[in-house]
This record gives C-alpha cells, sequence and structure tokens, in this order.
C-alpha cells in the first residue's frame, strides 16, 4: 500500500431537497487500501458512493478520484472517471438478456477494446472469481453469490484502480457472503483499493480492515475495542 | 468506439423488447401510411381540378378594325405572362363554327355576317383569379377590342373549392405529422425505459452517452426502415389492387408526379427520418435522466 491517495474527500456537504445529509465531510482512503464505510440505514452513507462515481455533486467542498477532481470535471469526463473505477451494488444489476460472459464483455466493448484483448480479459476476471466454467450461463441460471462475482469480474474488467462496494454481501446468505469477501481480499491484495458500504458488523470483525463510520453527517475513524469498535481521536 | 458493437445490439434491440418495438414500429407505419395515403390522394384532387381549370378560355371579341391592329392586339396577348395560346378566329372562320354547330337551317343567319373575329386565349392553370382579372381588364382597355369573356364564376368556385381543399389537406398532414411525431417519440421512449438497467449498466462502466445512444439511434433507424417498408407495400396494395378493384368508379389513381418512386422515396425516407429523429431524442433525454443509482 503506497501513501498516494485515491480517493479524497474535503469538507464535503450534500443535501437533498435542502435535507443535509452531508456536513464538512473528510476522508482519504489511499492507494491499495481496503476501508469499510459504516453507519446505520440511511445515513447517507451510498451518498459517499454517489459522490466518487459522480452520480450527485456536492453542495460545497471537494471530491477527487485518482486524477479527477470530480465535482469540477464536465459530463463529457464522467465515463474517464467511471473507467478509473470498479463498482458493485447490492442488486446485481447484470443483463439478464446475456450471458456470463458476455455480461463481463460488455464493460469492454463500450470502452472500445479489441475482440481479441475481450476474450482474454474477461477469461481472467471470470477466473479470478471462479466462474470460468459458468461462462455460457444466463444470469437466471446462476446462485445470487455467483451472481455478485459475475459483477465484480464486470468491476475489474476495465482493471480499475478503485472498487466501490455498496452492500455487496446484502443479499448473500452466509456461504456466499464468505465467498464475496475472500474475493475483494485478493483484489484488494492486488493492489485494487476497495471502499466498502456495510452494515454488516460482523463481516467488519471478521475480515478486520481500516473502518470509518458515517454518524450526523460527519465521518470518523473507528477501531476495534475488545468486542466493540470505538473512534479514534484524529479523524482522516 | 466498436461499431460492430453498435450495429449488433441496434439490430438485437428490436429482438430483446419486442413488444415496445413492436408498438414503435406500428405507430410509425400508421403515421407513414396515412401520409402516404393523403399525399396520393391529393396530389390526384389537384390534378384533377387544375384539369378542370385548363377548360378555362377567354375569349377578346374584336370590333372591325384593319389587319395591321389584329396583328398588334395578337402580339400584346401573346407577350402576357400568363397566356399560353392565343388563337385567331377571323369574322370566316367564326361563321363556319357557327354553321358546323348549328347545323342546316343556320344559313340565312350566317349570310348576315354579324359575327366577329376574335381570340382565343389558354391561360396558364397556375394563374389565380385575380391574375386573370387584372388580364381580362388590361385586354379590355386595348385599342380595338370590343367585350372579354371568360367564366370568371367558376373559375372563383373552382380557387376558392381548391384552397379550401389545400388547407383542409394541409392541416390534416400537419395533424398526422405533429400526431405521429409525439408518438413516436413516446413509444421510443417506452423502448428505451423497457432498456434502462442496459443503460444504467452502461452508464457503470463508463460509456460515454454518445456510446449508449448509437444502439438506439441504430435501432430507430431499422424501426424506421421496416415501418416505410410496410407502408409502401400497403400503399401500393391499396391503390394498385384495392381500390381499382373494389371501387372501380375511383379507378387507379396516379402516382404523384407521374413517378411511383418519388412518393415510396418520401415516405421511406419520411419513415427513416422519423425513426432516427425519434429515436435520437429520446434517447438523448433518458440518458441524461437516467443515475446509476437508479
Amino acid at each position: 500500500m503506497s501513501d498516494t491517495t485515491v480517493i479524497e474527500l474535503s469538507n464535503v456537504s450534500l443535501s437533498y431537497d435542502a435535507r443535509p445529509i452531508l456536513s464538512n465531510v473528510n476522508l482519504k482512503v489511499r492507494n491499495g487500501e481496503f476501508v469499510y464505510l459504516i453507519g446505520p440505514t440511511g445515513i447517507g452513507k451510498s451518498s459517499i458512493l454517489k459522490l466518487l462515481y459522480r452520480d450527485v455533486v456536492p453542495d460545497t467542498g471537494a471530491v477527487r478520484v485518482t486524477e479527477f477532481p470530480v465535482n469540477k470535471i464536465s459530463m463529457k469526463q464522467v465515463p474517464m472517471l467511471r473507467r478509473r473505477m470498479g463498482i458493485v451494488f447490492q442488486d446485481f444489476q447484470l443483463l439478464d438478456d446475456r450471458n456470463v460472459y458476455d455480461n463481463v464483455a460488455f464493460a469492454l466493448q463500450v470502452t472500445g477494446e479489441k475482440p481479441k484483448f475481450i476474450k482474454q480479459r474477461v477469461l481472467e476476471v471470470l477466473g479470478l472469481v471462479g466462474l470460468s466454467h459458468r461462462r455460457k450461463n444466463m444470469p437466471s441460471d446462476l446462485s445470487g453469490g455467483e451472481q455478485q462475482r459475475v459483477v465484480i469480474a464486470r468491476a475489474l474488467a476495465n482493471e480499475p484502480r478503485i472498487l466501490l462496494a455498496d452492500e455487496p454481501t446484502g443479499n448473500l446468505d452466509p456461504k456466499a457472503t464468505q465467498d464475496i469477501m475472500e474475493i475483494l481480499k485478493q483484489i484488494n491484495n492486488r493492489g485494487t483499493a476497495v471502499l466498502m458500504v456495510t452494515h454488516d458488523y460482523a463481516i467488519v470483525k471478521r475480515y478486520p480492515f481500516r473502518t470509518v463510520r458515517l454518524i450526523d453527517g460527519q465521518i470518523q475513524d473507528l477501531a476495534w475495542k475488545g468486542d466493540k469498535l470505538v473512534p479514534i481521536k484524529s479523524p482522516v | 468506439m466498436s461499431f460492430n458493437y453498435i450495429l449488433r445490439e441496434g439490430f438485437t434491440g428490436i429482438r430483446r423488447a419486442k413488444l415496445a418495438a413492436t408498438t414503435s414500429i406500428f405507430s410509425l407505419f400508421v403515421a407513414i401510411l396515412l401520409l402516404g395515403i393523403l399525399s396520393r390522394v391529393s396530389y390526384n384532387i389537384y390534378m384533377q381540378a387544375m384539369s378542370i381549370k385548363d377548360l378555362i378560355e377567354i375569349e377578346v371579341f374584336l370590333f372591325d378594325v384593319d389587319d395591321q391592329t389584329t396583328r398588334g392586339i395578337a402580339q400584346t396577348l401573346e407577350n402576357e405572362e400568363s397566356v399560353l395560346e392565343v388563337s385567331y378566329i377571323s369574322k370566316d372562320s367564326a361563321s363556319a363554327i357557327m354553321l358546323r354547330d348549328f347545323g342546316p337551317g343556320a344559313e340565312e343567319l350566317v349570310e348576315l355576317n354579324f359575327l366577329p373575329a376574335s381570340f382565343k386565349l389558354k391561360v396558364d392553370t397556375e394563374a389565380g383569379s385575380s391574375q386573370i382579372e387584372s388580364l381580362v381588364s388590361r385586354v379590355q382597355n386595348l385599342r380595338g377590342v370590343d367585350e372579354v369573356q371568360y367564366n370568371a364564376s367558376l373559375l372563383k368556385i373552382m380557387e376558392s373549392n381548391l384552397n379550401m381543399f389545400s388547407m383542409a389537406g394541409g392541416g390534416i398532414g400537419l395533424l398526422i405529422l405533429l400526431t405521429a411525431v409525439v408518438l413516436v417519440y413516446n413509444t421510443i421512449r417506452l423502448t428505451i425505459y423497457a432498456k434502462r438497467e442496459l443503460i444504467r449498466a452502461m452508464k457503470l462502466v463508463g460509456a460515454t452517452n454518445s456510446f449508449i445512444r448509437s444502439p438506439f439511434i441504430v435501432e430507430g433507424i431499422l424501426q424506421g426502415i421496416i415501418a416505410g417498408a410496410l407502408a409502401v407495400v400497403c400503399v401500393f396494395f391499396v391503390f394498385e389492387f384495392v381500390i381499382p378493384v373494389y371501387v372501380p368508379e375511383i379507378g387507379l389513381l396516379s402516382w404523384p408526379f407521374g413517378r411511383w418512386y418519388f412518393l415510396i422515396g418520401a415516405m421511406f425516407g419520411l419513415s427513416i427520418l422519423m425513426g432516427w429523429w425519434g429515436s435520437r431524442l429520446a434517447a438523448r433525454k433518458f440518458i441524461a435522466e437516467t443515475y446509476i443509482s437508479g
């Protein structure tokens, strides 16, 4: 893990219809870091991810992802920003009219990659998530855990520097959750920064990484003290 | 940008959202068919009106004038812009015509030699009644001209009916076109809405808006081609087979401007244009309004 910051939120405030969600939030994620973003449901965790992939823009403050000043870039640059990150949601968002291979290949086709490279890369990422043998299956033939692995493979297809995961295990059983977490760990070990939104404390405890909590519109860094997560004094 | 991907997606798009695509094609087809029928019928009515107008002649009766004056009048008439043809009927020719028209027994009348020499003018069918009235008043003032006669009332009735028909036809055509545009735009929006998950997924992996839009435009053009082809076949079938057989009193209506490819080309072109335009507009708006997070 290097000291290079790949995600930086500086004094970011966000509100929806005059309802404040985030208030002067500061957060840094370094290259190759794995960070959990926890907090109660509806507190605005997903809004932080939306700011990063520029689905929303902050009212005030600055958002930077790799070299992109996210809140300042033009709409034309947004796709380039998104190619630098892989995004995984709780609902799998697979295209149910095409098979596993095509669902992953699709991410490379839309960015204009050559067919030969696409074939090679798709098989590589499917191998990484352990689904090479299922490449001809349709999403409906797969279990929830397998579908989420396809989504992760698709997110990795463009070799992103950052993986954003919004409750990726939210719809999965314990075994599938474990599989997904192992894959995310493996991805992180290969140098990709992972920012994972979750409210599953069991995962946070079982796979310990840096943990930040969103509370009252602000970010707090936490550390385990016995069985409890407690705030660290100087949040970043 | 992967053109193969765009083309493939555009073509398979219709298969993937069959209902929405069928609705789009059907609304385009109906609009183009109605416009095609309206154009062909309107053209034939217009041509019919023009051929009736062609029958309208202006007769210029002369006093007993010398040849030089007659030639001068002929020259002036020939120089008139809206006059297509000038034919001179001498006093003798007029008597001969009378004898021919009235038959035996008219000899005594003819011998009186009371019929004046005249000119018959054929005017341009495009000339309006006001243009003809002004021509008549100019001719009336020529030295040597006794009287000018033409069927002013028929011309006025024809003209007012034609104007009314043109306005009604144009209005109906415009209404069909507007309805079609709104219908096509909304049905194409439905087609695109049916693929919102695809749009979200494309945005998620960093596709540009123009790339996302491209397969929808290909699909829109393809829908236009299918709808246009269907409408063309229908117009062909209705005018060449159905009307001549089932409504023989109407007969075979001619193709606008005498050639089939003008109307067919216009229908086909308009259908493709509407498919392209509708899909482009709908895709543009919908893609801009679609967020990854739903």
